[in-house]
Formats: C-alpha cells, structure tokens, sequence
C-alpha cells in the first residue's frame, strides 16, 4: 500500500516536474522561435531595394545617325553622285528634326563642252557640298509583308527645311522638300529611299535664277 | 549483311553530320541574335504588372501600327527602351511589341507604385535644361540660318551661344555670339523674352563687288521675341534682333533681323 502510495506520489512529482519544466521552458522555447523567425526572415526577405521605376532606368533611344548615297542632279551641271551624313533627333512619335551634311561635284556645263576650251569654274570650285536643318514628319505607318512569315515596319515621311550649298566659292541659301520611305529592319536599323528639292538661286550665268535640283538617295540609319 | 550494317552506319554519320551542322548553325543564329538584339545583354531591365483590364500592345513605335497583342491585368511585362511616346515590352511569353508610354500609370513597378516616368511638360523645362534650336530668317534682305544652343541655369534666366549664316545677294556673313536671355513669365504658354548679346561677324563681299577683302567686326545684338509651346519637349520661337555692327569706318552699321525657328529641350 505504502509502495502504492509512493508510486503515485512519485509520479505526481514527476508530472509536476515536467509540467514545471514545460511551463519554464516555454517562453525559452518561444524566444527560441522567434529567433529562428528572425533568422529565416534574415535569410528569406530579398536583399534587393524595391525600387521605384524611373526614367533613367529604361534606355531611350531618340537618336538616330545614318549615312546616305544617291544622285544630285544640279541645274546646267549635270548629275552626280552624291554621299552624306544624317544626324536626327526623334521629337515625338510625329515630328523629327535632322541635320545633314552632303558632297557632290559639278559638271561641265554643255556651253563649256561645246564651246571647246572655256571654264566657267575651276576644278576646285566644282567641289560642291550643302548642309541644311529640316524637320520632318511621319505619315503613314505601315508594313511591308515578305513571305508569311516576315513583315517589316515602315513610315512615309515628309520634310523640308533650310541651309547652305557651297560651290563656285559661294554660299547659296537653300530650301529642301522632301519625301521618303523609311524601311525598318530591326527597331534600331533602318533603311531610307528618299527625294529631296534643293533650291537654290544664282547668279552664275549673268542673271538670277532659281533653280531645282532633284536628289534621289538611299541610306542606313541607327538609332541610338 | 555488310550492307545491312553500313547502312545504319551511314545514316548515324548523316544524322549526327547534320545535327553538327544544326547546332553550328544555331550557335551562329544565337550568336547573330544575341548581336543584334542589344538588350539581350541586360537582364536588368525593369518588370512591371499591369493593373488594368488590358493594355495594346502595337507593333511599331506609333499610334497607327496596329494593336497586335493585349497584356491583360496580373501579367508581369519587361520594359525594354522608349522611343519618344512609347516603350517597347516583352511579354512573359517573349512577345516584343511597343505601347504607349502613358499606358504604363496602370502598371505597378517593384514597390506597388506606378513607374515615375517623364511626362514632358512646359514646367519641366524651366530649370537645368539644355536647350538647341534652328531658326530662319532675313538679315537685312539676306536668307540667315541660326543655330543656338543654350543652357537655363535659372527658370528666368538662359545663356546662349549663337552661330548664323547669312547668305545675301552681295555678301555673305557670319556670326558668332553670346548672350543672355531672360524670360519674365517663363510659364506661360506664349512666353515672352528679350536678350543681349555679343559677338563677332565676319563678313565675305561677292567677288564681284570692288571691295572683295573679308571684314570681321565686332557686334552687339539686342533682341524681343517669344517662346510659344508647341508640345512636350518642342517649343517655337519667333524674334525679332537688332544688330548694331561696329565697323572701323566712321558709321557703324545697323542691321535689323526677323526669325522664326523651333528650340528643343534636353
């Protein structure tokens, strides 16, 4: 009986104990998790800022250089090749405004061919080069389809603008129109098949004229 | 037998000769792809999940490519580059296409926030900006070209540098300036502006004058005009200058100069 007694008195310690030590390792414990979610969160939430998106974080790509070959034909002094450089800033998805830079040569004139051995210009004074500010705009979008598979951007433009063409030792202010075609492989590669007006007057031959001189050019551009 | 065998032989170098040459030719596709694709490098683009129904996605940089694909709400897109109004996408699925730039209010960036993308307004342009710009005219009945480029270090305030070519019937000239330009109301829409300004001008006579030699004078330039806001980032300028040229002769020279033209905003 005595035993008996002590059994369960024994036991009672016992489950005292352990419900002591349950009570008192319960918040070692809990401290114990809280840690671990400390350390958990340490290790899961991303190093990384959350950043805000802004401007300078996406590429822009406005800019746009190109260089141009084609014929130019210039009144009484026949036609010629013709090479230049493009420089165009993208304003809006409508507007554009592009500088260029061109070289070309003049000619005899028929009245020098027929006429045997008179020069109206030296050999330096053919050397014929322009530059001109024009502003352009797009037209119509639209898509050239190769195949089934393949269809390319393109725009129709318009442009006209003002500048220089230097020959004979002179300036001649100048006047351009235009239009082209512009052919997009890629969105940062294009291709350009263009018209240009460049009217200029003269005096070259006593009197003044205004003259048309008709370009046709194609050319590669990147967009920057 | 031999042949039995030879042929299966056979077939493996074909097969195995031919994926060789696959897989040259698709290490060079990738190699051309990875060339001309200049953002396949980054791949730190920023991503953004559309918080609208739908967004057009276009094919072109322009409200008259058509609308190809929608990006609908929850799908995370990756932003490319921008070309003026528009930035160009990848879907999740690899889809490229362009939409427009103010599309992207209903898209949510990193932090649960709109991306804070430029939207250029007239204000934007009032301090820190460089500004370029083209302008004709006629200086004195000759044809004139100028192009400035300026710096706003105050919203009321730009210095200019100038460059103009004048190109007449009996001389041809050439201007290099500085000046100061201050603008009293530089928020209105139709912002007026005078200037002042300094420089030298070289003049060329035509040949067939009887005083060929160059000049180069001095020149004070005092102009009136105003700026009128076109959109976003494109302003007209129209003015009207006064050029007084200090020769070495006993009279000094006045000249005067209507332009019109168009300035940019950096």
């Amino acid at each position: 009986m005595e035993s008996r007694f002590q059994h369960l008195f024994l036991m009672r310690t016992a489950a005292l104990c352990v419900g002591c030590l349950l009570w008192a390792g319960a918040p070692l414990s809990l401290a114990q998790d809280a840690d671990d979610e400390d350390e958990l969160g340490q290790i899961i939430s991303p190093d990384i800022e959350r950043r805000t998106i802004k401007e300078e974080m996406i590429d822009s790509e406005n800019f746009e250089f190109g260089a141009f070959y084609g014929l130019l034909g210039i009144e009484d002094f026949g036609t010629n090749d013709v090479v230049g450089v493009t420089m165009a800033y993208h304003i809006t998805e409508d507007f554009f405004a592009e500088a260029t830079y061109g070289m070309s040569r003049l000619q005899e004139t028929s009245y020098e061919l027929l006429s045997g051995g008179v020069q109206l210009l030296t050999d330096e004074e053919r050397d014929l080069t322009y530059y001109n500010l024009s502003l352009g705009y797009n037209l119509f979008p639209g898509q050239i389809q190769i195949s089934d598979k393949w269809a390319f951007n393109t725009r129709i433009y318009l442009i006209a603008g003002a500048g220089n063409t230097q020959f004979a030792s002179k300036d001649y202010f100048t006047y351009n129109f235009g239009a082209g075609l512009r052919f997009f492989a890629t969105d940062w590669v294009s291709f350009d098949l263009s018209m240009r007006d460049h009217v200029f007057t003269h005096e070259l031959f006593g009197e003044s004229k205004e003259t048309h001189n008709l370009e046709g050019r194609i050319g590669l551009s990147l967009f920057f | 037998m031999i042949n039995a065998v030879s042929l299966p032989l056979g077939d493996v170098c074909f097969v195995l000769h031919r994926r060789c040459l696959q897989g040259i030719g698709g290490l060079l596709f990738l190699c051309a792809a990875l060339w001309l694709s200049p953002g396949a490098w980054a791949d730190d683009d920023p991503q953004v999940t559309v918080n609208d129904a739908y967004i057009n996605v276009h094919n072109g940089p322009g409200r008259g490519y058509p609308i190809f694909h929608v990006v609908e709400r929850g799908e995370v897109i990756t932003l490319l580059k921008s070309r003026t109004d528009w930035i160009k996408i990848k879907t999740y699925r690899g889809k490229t296409g362009w939409v427009r730039r103010r599309d992207l209010q209903f898209t949510l960036g990193p932090d649960g926030q709109p991306p804070e993308l430029d939207d250029p307004k007239q204000e934007d342009y009032l301090t820190d900006r460089f500004e370029l710009g083209v302008a004709l005219g006629d200086f004195n009945g000759a044809d004139s070209l100028t192009g400035t480029l300026g710096y706003r270090f105050t919203e009321n305030l730009t210095a200019e540098l100038r460059v103009a070519q004048n190109t007449g019937q009996f001389s041809d000239s050439q201007i290099l300036a500085v000046a100061l330009l201050h603008q009293p109301f530089p928020e209105w829409r139709i912002s007026p502006f005078f200037s002042l300004g300094t420089g030298e001008i070289k003049t060329l006579p035509s040949a067939t004058l009887v005083e060929p030699e160059d000049r180069n004078d001095t020149l004070i330039q005092a102009s009136l005009g105003s700026y009128i806001h076109l959109t976003g980032r494109f302003f007209m300028r129209v003015e009207y200058t006064n050029h007084m040229i200090l020769t070495s002769r006993n009279d000094n020279e006045e000249v005067n100069e209507w332009k019109v033209g168009f300035n940019i905003f950096f």
